[in-house]
């Protein structure tokens, strides 16, 4: 029974043609694109902003049509390579949450949020391209915006089940649903062809002593969400603090030490990233926590 | 009076009985377009064709000695020939037999009753279908030789003021044998896609870009901007190129392999190398120069074993 939920649920899942996101880069990434002489680094420096809008580009990129399956994990070389275009053709063909925008606030700051810190502690485990490290970071619950417009029944249970049993999000997937968003986030990257680094951060991303092939992509991931978890800033869907897994920081060569210098650096950087408000009219104290 | 569809005289061969239809095709257009030659049997026109293949080749089904399908069949299945196109002219009876076109490798076909109209459009839609198909790079659809060395000299011809860019990469061959043709093909769509986008960025220019074959690529812009043009396509390639390396040879910066001696030999990361020949004041006569030119500047470029450009300060 729970396998048949399984196949039918990722028939779902991989059959999504339209993936909204949020009004608000959309807009300005739709402002920037109709004037030619704007740069690729202008509006990569936008789209990294918006997960949905950098999974679409890495998706294209990365699709057999072009001819490099699986090679190109930022979005600033995604830009390059797909060109004017074909980019403008995405922005335009890209549609937003009708009802859902005031929920999924707090899932894209938790996000643009992870990626900032998940780029933060790649640079202080001293890895290359720490660039990679936050796309993988933008990405790593896509498995949670995908779910919420291809099975939004079964979201709203999970949801459900958080509020009143007092589940983190991840556990009441699994109650609800029998697997989590990092199944999910596994399904998309194998079927959009995305690299494989990418894929394992997106996959593992909770358990980072289980990835086979990346483990440095899937624990600075994992630590980047425990430090967006700390600043309590966006919303995962749930409000509690992800457990930190001690082998993360091994896996990157990290001290706990190491780890306020991550926190600090999120602190004087977030307003960076803040500076995207998704509802700017909307500016309470607690916006953080949509949910 | 309306602009050529083509560069010169097309040729055309027209196998058919029936001259009603010799009469028709003749007088559709002046002989200085598109000339045609009027054979009535079919095995004897086999000679002709395979000797001085025409650029069109039309073959009506009501051929006595061989059905149209072998004569389309018989070309076709020659890689020299297969480039030229075929349509058959059909009666309306014919259509009824049924028609598997993956083996009766047609490009089109005509039926009658025949609209002179119709005719001349469908025969220049076929020949420019496939001049087009011809040309474009199998790999990176990108227009190839011919193209590429029509709109140089087309634009030499016109005293034009251009730049023109002969584009390679360096260490290709070692990425190839070690990692195998179809890695090496990513990386050529790749840097094709680079290089057509990084040309494409400079809104309202008017520019080409052209696939010469392997590793070799061309690239047309204005001479102002040429220079520009060169460091965005170095630094655009420098960036994304490591991506196509696996992860211990990026890591390293460069690739190890064995030699067919069996010895350890190491090569650095590909690099892409721009040679650039001015056209200003109208100084080129003809293509040749142009390439000679670019081929002597590409050695300078080579010498550097990081991407490089080599601009012909000649010019000015």
């Amino acid at each position: 029974m729970e396998e048949d939920l399984k196949t039918s649920a990722k028939g779902q899942i991989l059959s999504i043609r339209d993936l909204p996101t949020l009004p608000k880069v959309l807009d300005e990434v739709s402002r920037l694109v109709q004037n030619p002489n704007t740069s690729i680094e202008a509006i990569a420096k936008v789209i990294s902003r918006d997960q949905v809008l950098s999974a679409k580009v890495l998706k294209m990129v990365n699709s057999p049509v072009y001819g490099f399956p699986g090679r190109i994990s930022s979005v600033q070389h995604s830009l390059v390579l797909l060109g004017f275009n074909v980019i403008r053709g995405v922005i335009i063909s890209t549609s937003v949450f009708d009802i859902m925008s005031k929920t999924m606030e707090g899932l894209w700051e938790h996000s643009v949020g992870c990626a900032l810190a998940t780029g933060l502690v790649a640079r202080q485990a001293k890895l290359k391209d720490p660039e990679e490290f936050s796309v993988c970071g933008l990405l790593h619950d896509l498995g949670k915006v995908v779910a919420a417009v291809q099975l939004p029944e079964l979201h709203k249970a999970v949801g459900e089940a958080v509020r009143t049993q007092d589940l983190r999000w991840f556990e009441a997937e699994k109650a609800v649903l029998g697997f989590g968003h990092d199944r999910i986030n596994a399904w998309l990257a194998q079927h959009w062809h995305l690299p494989a680094t990418i894929k394992e951060a997106m996959s593992s991303h909770h358990n980072p002593e289980r990835a086979q092939f990346y483990p440095l992509h899937a624990a600075a991931a994992h630590v980047g969400d425990f430090v967006v978890r700390v600043f309590e800033y966006g919303n995962g869907g749930d409000d509690q603090a992800a457990p930190l897994s001690e082998q993360a920081l091994k896996i990157l060569g990290l001290k706990l030490t190491d780890l306020d210098v991550v926190l600090d650096g999120f602190a004087e950087n977030l307003s960076e990233v803040s500076g995207v408000n998704f509802s700017p009219e909307d500016m309470t104290p607690d916006k953080g926590k949509a949910n | 009076m309306e602009p050529t569809l083509f560069a010169r005289q097309q040729r055309g061969i027209l196998l058919s009985p029936d001259p009603e239809l010799a009469t028709l095709f003749q007088s559709l257009w002046d002989p200085k377009e598109l000339v045609w030659t009027v054979i009535g049997q079919g095995r004897r026109a086999m000679e002709v064709i395979f000797n001085e293949p025409p650029d069109i080749l039309v073959v009506d089904n009501r051929l006595q000695d061989i059905p149209s399908v072998d004569v389309a069949t018989i070309v076709k299945s020659e890689n020299v020939y297969r480039q030229l196109p075929v349509i058959l002219c059909l009666d309306p009876g014919d259509l009824a037999l049924g028609w598997n076109w993956n083996v009766v490798e047609a490009d089109d076909f005509l039926l009658r009753p025949f609209a002179g109209p119709e005719v001349r459009e469908r025969v220049q839609l076929t020949l420019c279908r496939a001049s087009r198909a011809m040309d474009a790079n199998p790999l990176t659809k990108l227009p190839g030789n011919t193209s590429i060395i029509s709109r140089i000299q087309d634009l030499i011809d016109r005293q034009d003021d251009f730049a023109l860019a002969y584009c390679d990469l360096d260490h290709f061959k070692s990425f190839n044998d070690k990692y195998g043709f179809s890695r090496g093909d990513e990386v050529l769509m790749m840097s094709a896609r680079v290089i057509v986008n990084t040309i494409r960025s400079f809104p309202g220019i008017k520019s080409f870009v052209g696939h010469i074959g392997g590793d070799d690529y061309v690239f047309i812009v204005p001479a102002a901007i040429a220079e520009e043009a060169c460091k965005r396509v170095v630094a655009a390639f420098d960036d994304i190129v490591p991506h196509f390396y696996d992860e211990d040879d990026r890591e390293r910066e460069c690739i190890v392999s064995t030699d067919r001696q069996g010895e350890v030999r190491t090569f650095p990361l590909m690099a892409i190398s721009i040679a650039v020949v001015f056209n200003t004041g109208g100084r080129l006569k003809h293509y040749g120069e142009a390439s000679a030119i670019a081929m002597g500047l590409k050695k300078k470029a080579k010498e550097n074993p990081k991407s490089s450009y080599v601009l012909d300060r000649r010019a000015e």
